[in-house]
Formats: C-alpha cells, structure tokens, sequence
C-alpha cells in the first residue's frame, strides 16, 4: 500500500470511527458494564468455593471454578475502586 | 458582519488555542508522555477502563457533551446584543473552555481514572466529597427542569415536531429490537430506523398535533410535560438497550446530518447579522455580567464537561497525548456549535421586535427556524425544515434529559433506601425525580430556570477547576492557567445565582407572584441558594487545602536548601 493509500485509509478510518464513537460508542460500554454486572453476580455465587466456605451445593459451583479464575483480578479492582454518583453519567 | 467571518473567526481562535495555547500547556505544563501507561492500560477491565482510538473518543465526548445547551445559551443571550455573545464564546472557549475539558481529564488519568468524589476527598477533604455529590444531584435536578422546558416550549411552538418525536421514538425500539433481538445487520437497521425518523418528520408537517388532538390539547403545558416525563420514565425504568440507547442512536444521525447540512447552508446563504450587536447592559433576566455569562453556558465553559472528561473519557484514553485532540478539541469544535446557533439567532430575524415574539415561545422555535432557513438553502422546502429542526432540539434536550432522569433514580434508591426500603423501587425512585422535574418544568418561568441551570452548570466548573489546581498545587506545577479562569467563574456564577436567587424570593416574599409561580420562584430561589451555599462550603475548603499544599512545598524546599 502506498503512502497515499494509507493516509486515504486512514482518514475513512478516523470518520468511521468518529461516527462509531457518536452513535454507538456509548451503547457498546452500557453491553458491558451490564454483562460485567452479570458476571460479578457469577463470581459471587463461586466466592464460597474460592474461600473454602460453601455455599451452594460444592458440586456445581467447583464446576464453576474454572470459567471465574481469569476474571477476579479485574473483579477486585471493580469491586474495590470508589464509586460515586458521577460514575452513573459517563 | 456577516456570518461566515463569524465562523472564520471561530476557526482562527479554535486553531490559536488548540494549536498553540493547548499544545504549550499539554507539552511544557503537563508534560504528557506517551510512554507513560494510562489507567485503560493498567486497570483494563475491558468495560470502564479500556484503551479506545482516540477518534472514537472525538465522537463518544461530543455526543456526550453536546447537548441542547450550546445551542439554547447563545439564542437567549442575543438579547444584550451579538457581540457581547460573540466575545464571550470565543473568549471563554478560549482561556477557560478547554482548560477544564482538558485538564480534567487529565487529573482523573493521572489519579488512575479516579471520579470527581475521589479527588475531591483525596486533594481537598472528606467533607468536600460530601458537598460536592449533593451540589450535582440538584445541578441535575435543574437540568431536567431546564431542558424538560425546553421540550415543552418546541412542542407547543412547533406543531410539527410531536409527530416527528413520536416517529424517532418508534423507529429507536425497532432499532434496539433489531440489534439485540433479530440480530439484524447493523447497517440495515441504520437505515430502516433513519428512514422512519425521516418519515416522522416530514408527517409531522401534514399531520401537525393541533389537528389531531386540538388545539386547547396541543397548546397544553401539562400534557406535553407529562409525556416528556413519560418518555424519561421508560428510559429509566426500561432495560437501557430496549429505550434509551437504541433512540439516542437514531437521534445522532438525525441532528449529525442536520448540523452538517445547516453548516453547508450558512456557507451558501451567508447573511448578515440583523440584530443589534449590543443593546444594553440590563436586560429583563439581569444584567450583562453576571447573568450572559451564565446563560452561554456550554459553548464557552461547562461543569457537565468535566464530568464526562473525569468519569468516562480519562478511564479510555489510551495514550496521554490524546487527552489534547479530545479534551480541548471537542470543547472547540462545540464553540464552533455555539457560533452556529448564534449565527441562527442573530441573521433570520428582520428586526429585534420579531425576535423578541419568537424569543417568548422559546428557543426551539428560533432554533427550527434557523434551521429550516439554512436546511432551504440545499433545496429542502421550509415547513419540512423546521419540522427537522424541532425534533432536532426536542432530541438534544431528552437525551440529557433522560439520562439525567434515570441517573436520579439512582441517586434517589442509594440516598433514601436507609429510610424506606420503597425507595429501592426503580418505579418510586423514577417517579420522585419525574415529579420534581414536572413541577419545575410546570412553575418555573423558563428564561430563570435556564439562568440558574447556566449558574450551576458554571459553577460546578469553576469546583472543577479548583480540583485541578489543587492537584497541580500538589504535583508543583504553574497553576495561573487554571487558577484565574476558576476566580472568575466562581465570582461571576456565585453572583449570578444570588442574584437569581433574590429576584426569585424577592418576588414571593412581596407578593408580586402568586399560584403555580409562586411554588415555582420559592423553588428555585431555595435550590439557588443551597448551591451557592454548598459551593461557599467547598471554596473553603478549598482554600485550606491550597494553602496545606502551599506549606508542604515551602517546607519540602526549605528541607532542600
């Protein structure tokens, strides 16, 4: 690809992104945030298991196990980052 | 004058500021460094805190920030002439408008993406954390009451514009129903769910409201305040993809497609300014200073800004040499907004007393008006552009609107649910802030409600500002960049809220107001006097922390010497 090209591809880039991000950027992060807020109730159903406390049937939630592991490092940080009122607006 | 050398003076100050006030600042003040990891890199959590191209964060802070505001403040201010409007604009975008956007998303980025009540009990005091989130839950409480009026007012103006809102709203749930349900191709769906809105608008000029539910109903305050609260209700209360994003998605075409159209329009039309450039320093909603430098609020400086800068923006930018082309570039691209409505306000009227008519019906119908005649230029007939131009405005203030609504029903459950679990209730909750915003909508003289909306979004900038001094205190940086826009912000919108603030009660304790006005001015006049109140409360505390900071650093180079 040529210089031109690249520059040519780069500006249609940045508008599709542009226009990405004032039509559906927001409706993107909102899909997260809700499926991040599913996935917390999921770790706290298997907490029990991680401390070595039960309490659903063990069975079920040691199956579990595996699919939380690499979600609890950004979990804690979720969990334990201060929140206020501002965090709902953007 | 004529209004391209308006917008030509617009580009000039954009490209000074952005190019070399805003580079200076970003390369010798902050010093940004595009080595140094930013909390989307160190906290990814691939939901708040996530790397994102910096043209996606162009789009993703103009739509969050570009509301009904830029483009209402410059038309109400146009009654102490063009000029002062135009100053104020340029000036404020200039030396205070993207020094907050920008500065505020760094101090969040520097802080690991920490909001505005983290830094304020970090940099300034436990207290200040406090007073700062009440101060935004009635900041807010005035936004939907100001933009709620500012929907009530286009849909009685303009007949055209119900059918039209009605439209976009139907062809925004297709559109959530496309997307998340039928799992429809994104750009069909665009299509489809434009094309209606499209539709809508052009029905709604053979299918005005008068002529479908009369004119007593179509003229109706209430009726149209309950159904903007109404549709707030279902944005708040309804899963946000079902409601209110997939309608926010459809919106943005329409207004991104009218604002670029309308643009092209003044290019070909190119008027002159028709209105005065001054008329005088009093006017009846106050006096020049303080009161237009409230009522500008968003196109020169705006607190709501800073919130979208702190809490959002900062937690994605991926690289620090990014928070310029985003935090003080989209503030000028907005100023060029404000320019845009002022160049409306100023140019489509023959003579002040024609304005001053339409003035009364609200800024929805000059706005649509403007609009359609720049829209006209291109060959669209002038019923269909101010029909276009309604929903345009009507969009602008409900998008706010509703998030604001919904966000309240938050704050209402995490606030009172200690005293009553019913207010856990999302319905109890959306109901209480649906109520407050159809009183002040209901009460409240719209030109007050707009002054004291422009004090508190103001002020909450200059709080703002005196977080990001207090940070650039604590890092031993220059503050004087930041430090003199936060003094006169807070001076000129603490003035312009007692003065508000007094007109209102000043009017209720004579007896000058009586029924709905009276509920409306005793209202209002209190949730100005509690911001200027909390605001006195956080300047204090403010001041101790600046000079704890400024001890530290004189003992720290005393220990040096």
């Amino acid at each position: 690809m040529s210089e031109g090209e690249k520059k040519k591809g780069g500006f249609f880039q940045a508008i599709k992104e542009f226009i990405y991000g004032v039509a559906a950027h927001d409706s993107a992060r909102f899909a997260m945030k809700s499926r991040a807020s599913m996935e917390h109730l999921f770790i706290l159903i298997t907490m029990g298991d991680m401390l070595g406390v039960p309490i659903l049937p063990p069975y079920y939630s040691l199956r579990l196990l595996p699919y939380v592991v690499p979600q609890i490092s950004t979990w804690k940080r979720r969990m334990l980052r201060e929140k206020d009122l501002t965090d709902a607006l953007a | 004058m004529n209004s391209v050398l308006v917008l030509i003076l617009g580009f000039v100050v954009a490209f000074i500021g952005y190019r070399i006030y805003a580079k200076y600042i970003d390369a010798k003040i902050i010093k940004s460094d595009p080595k140094r990891a930013t909390p989307a890199k160190m906290y990814m959590d691939g939901v708040e805190f996530m790397p994102t191209s910096k043209n996606i964060l162009f789009g993703y802070q103009f739509k969050s920030i570009a509301g009904a505001a830029p483009i209402i403040g410059p038309i109400i201010a146009i009654q102490w002439g063009w000029l002062p409007a135009l100053i104020w604009i340029l000036a404020g975008a200039f030396f205070i408008g993207w020094v907050q956007d920008y500065s505020t998303a760094m101090m969040a980025m520097r802080n690991e993406g920490a909001s505005f009540g983290g830094l304020s009990h970090k940099l300034i005091s436990p207290r200040a954390r406090i007073i700062l989130l009440a101060f935004i839950y009635f900041y807010l409480l005035l936004i939907a009451g100001a933009f709620g009026n500012v929907v009530v007012s286009t849909a009685i103006a303009l007949k055209a514009a119900p059918m039209a809102w009605l439209l976009l709203t139907v062809g925004g749930v297709l559109a959530g129903q496309m997307i998340y349900r039928w799992r429809k191709d994104i750009i069909l769906t665009t299509v489809v769910t434009v094309v209606i809105a499209l539709l809508g608008i052009w029905l709604g000029t053979i299918a005005p409201s008068d002529k479908i539910i009369g004119a007593t109903l179509a003229n109706s305050r209430v009726l149209w305040a309950i159904a903007a609260c109404v549709f707030c209700y279902f944005a708040a209360v309804l899963p946000i993809w079902r409601f209110a994003l997939p309608i926010n998605y459809v919106a943005s075409y329409i207004v991104f497609l009218g604002l670029f159209f309308g643009i092209i329009g003044i290019f070909i039309i190119h008027p002159n300014f028709t209105l005065p450039a001054y008329t005088n320093f009093s006017i009846k909603i106050g006096p020049i200073w303080p009161i237009m430098f409230v009522t500008i609020a968003c196109g020169a400086i705006s607190g709501w800004h800073s919130i979208v800068s702190s809490s959002g923006t900062a937690r994605q930018l991926e690289n620090e040499m990014d928070a310029r082309p985003v935090g003080a570039g989209v503030m000028f691209v907005e100023m060029m907004l404000a320019l845009f409505a002022l160049i409306i306000a100023g140019t489509i009227f023959t003579s002040s007393a024609e304005y001053g008519t339409a003035i009364a019906k609200g800024p929805g119908a000059i706005f649509a008006g403007g609009v359609a005649k720049f829209l006209g230029a291109l060959g669209l007939p002038a019923t269909v552009g101010r029909s276009y131009g309604s929903v345009m405005m009507i969009v602008l203030a409900i998008t706010i609107m509703q998030l604001v609504i919904r966000f309240m029903r938050v704050a209402t459950s995490e606030l009172l649910s200690d005293i009553s679990p019913i207010f856990r209730n999302a319905h109890i909750g959306t109901f209480i802030a649906s109520f407050l915003t159809i009183v002040i909508i209901l009460t409240g003289w719209w030109q007050y409600l707009w002054v004291l909306f422009g004090g508190a979004n103001q002020l909450m900038a200059s709080l703002a500002l005196m977080l990001v001094t207090a940070w650039l205190m604590s890092e031993g940086k220059p503050t004087a960049w930041v430090f003199y826009p936060m003094i006169f912000m807070f001076i000129t919108t603490i003035a312009a809220l007692i003065y508000t603030s007094y007109s209102l009660l000043q009017k209720v304790l004579s007896g000058a107001v009586k029924g709905e006005a009276l509920i409306g001015n005793t209202l209002m006049g209190l949730v100005g006097i509690f911001l200027v109140l909390a605001a006195l409360v956080l300047a204090t505390e403010g001041i101790k922390a600046f000079k704890r900071y400024k001890t530290i650093r004189r003992e720290a180079a005393a220990a040096k010497a």
